[in-house]
């Protein structure tokens, strides 16, 4: 193949520089053309004699093309946007036209601009270099945008191991199947964050033959900041020795471990309660949680008092246990503040007592002794999503436990 | 959230109105910087938020709040609420913040 090819750098000069296409009917002038196109930046030309030729060497890619319009009839244009990466290159065809109608024809075959001659080189350099200069910045945003690609798919990969590593902490199915069985009791629950990680943490454990733990855990604020924060707790709570049996003494013990370890205007409210199934009791304590709703067997459902500081706001905080009847029949309903807080199309928050009326309307079937087995908080969160638009502004947690009638 | 500051004799009151949520942020922080003394030592003795106009607080509202009490008891402010209503009044209750903030209901 008779190509003169010029370089003016280093070998890899495609990754520095742009690469020129001339395609000329004779090669009479063509080193001089080449060696003033490569002052333009255009630090690799490759200069075709005739149609094939210029064909064959676009196979290097070129970023400009700048034929003569001696060749440039509608098949050697057509062909070259047909082959592989040059569809959008700058096809720039330079000659004597017949006219504008013959300049437009030029143009509609795929030319992406026209040079009439006679010309001058100053003129040529300005046509060429507006070209050159969107080819350039071309190249570099398809490689920002390249760039931002790879980084958004590493950082959603990076955040559904940290979603997995998340789901982790809480109870198994294989822990909540153990304590349903053991303690007689149906325990469903719900866990939704608002982005890819939350601040919510609820867990349940075994106390003895009789009794059972649970919590649930918000902590201020939503994603990533919120979400170290759980694993936090997560670690204390499952290395530390606690007064697991005590809800009280527990959260005070929480606090002045998390007091510690909390950025100032960071805290968790939450809900710890012990199940007794041999006193059918309830004993639970917070701090600054929702208040709980506990579903009495007559169907009748109470609501908690709740009064304690949020974990991690002073070191000295004290906290109360609060007694409660839970007989066989009846059921504790814990959830986050999102199920009140979050806002209807309408921007008007669910509230507390919408709440109240969703769990009568739900766990209707299960006081009326019909379906001990029913997954009232399936119900209930279907007719709540029924009017609330997903994603909701903040994490949603919830826990149903009923304990299954004698 | 808007507000509005009255100085009075030695007691600054700053009625809070609307949200105190995350957006609230760069307002509230403008109220609590106005805790700090100046340079020539002089300050306010004491600041009562009016909580009357506010319909809403969340926990980020209360984590501002936490942020308040912690100015003030550097800057040794006496630092009070007035007048929570509704659900700014319960998240109150709730949180025991009257405890931490003296609180007039």
């Amino acid at each position: 193949m008779d190509s003169a090819a010029i370089d003016t750098c280093a070998p890899d000069a495609r990754s520095t520089g742009l690469r020129a296409l001339v395609g000329r009917p004779t090669r009479r002038g063509a080193a001089r053309l080449a060696r003033w196109l490569a002052t333009l930046g255009l630090r690799h030309v490759d200069v075709a004699v005739g149609g094939e030729e210029v064909q064959a060497l676009a196979g290097r890619r070129p970023d400009l093309v700048l034929l003569d319009s001696g060749l440039a009839d509608g098949r050697l244009i057509a062909r070259l946007r047909a082959q592989a990466g040059m569809a959008e290159v700058p096809v720039l065809v330079i000659g004597r036209f017949a006219g504008a109608r013959e300049r437009a024809r030029i143009l509609a075959l795929g030319a992406t601009d026209v040079i009439e001659r006679p010309t001058t080189l100053a003129e040529v350099a300005a046509r060429l270099r507006v070209h050159v200069e969107n080819r350039s910045l071309d190249r570099s945003l398809r490689e920002v945008i390249r760039s931002l690609q790879g980084f958004h798919t590493d950082t959603v990969e990076r955040m559904k191991v940290a979603r997995d590593m998340q789901l982790a902490l809480l109870p198994s199915e294989s822990l909540r199947g153990e304590l349903q069985r053991r303690y007689g009791v149906r325990l469903d629950h719900h866990f939704e964050s608002s982005s890819e990680l939350g601040g919510d943490l609820w867990g349940a454990r075994a106390l003895g033959p009789d009794r059972f733990a649970v919590f649930l855990c918000d902590f201020t604020g939503h994603g990533v900041a919120a979400a170290l924060n759980t694993f936090r707790l997560h670690a204390l709570m499952a290395r530390i020795e606690l007064p697991g049996d005590d809800p009280a003494a527990m959260l005070e013990a929480l606090n002045g471990l998390l007091a510690g370890l909390l950025p100032e205007t960071q805290f968790a409210t939450m809900l710890y309660a012990v199940v007794d199934t041999a006193a059918d009791r309830l004993t639970y304590a917070t701090a600054g949680a929702p208040r709980p709703l506990v579903g009495t067997p007559d169907g009748g459902t109470v609501v908690g008092e709740s009064v304690g500081r949020p974990l991690g706001v002073s070191p000295g905080a004290t906290y109360r246990n609060r007694e409660m009847a839970f007989p066989p029949g009846s059921f504790l309903f814990l959830f986050s503040d999102a199920l009140y807080e979050s806002r209807d199309w309408e921007g008007r928050p669910f509230g507390y007592e919408g709440v109240q009326e969703l769990l009568r309307w739900s766990s209707h079937d299960y006081a009326s002794h019909e379906d001990d087995a029913e997954n009232v908080l399936a119900v209930l969160l279907e007719r709540y999503f029924a009017v609330m638009p997903r994603p909701l502004a903040d994490d949603l947690t919830a826990i149903w436990i009923g304990r299954k009638r004698d | 959230m808007d507000y509005t500051v009255r100085d009075g004799d030695g007691v600054r009151e700053v009625f809070l109105k609307g949200q105190l949520t995350f957006e609230a942020d760069d307002d509230f922080r403008k109220i609590i910087g106005g805790m700090e003394k100046d340079r020539s030592g002089a300050g306010v003795p004491e600041m009562v938020l009016d909580m009357s106009g506010l319909d809403f607080i969340d926990s980020a509202g209360l984590g501002l709040l936490v942020l308040a009490n912690n100015t003030a008891n550097r800057c040794q402010v006496r630092l009070k609420m007035r007048g929570p209503r509704g659900q700014v009044r319960e998240m109150i209750e709730i949180s025991e913040f009257h405890t931490l903030i003296p609180c007039d209901f």
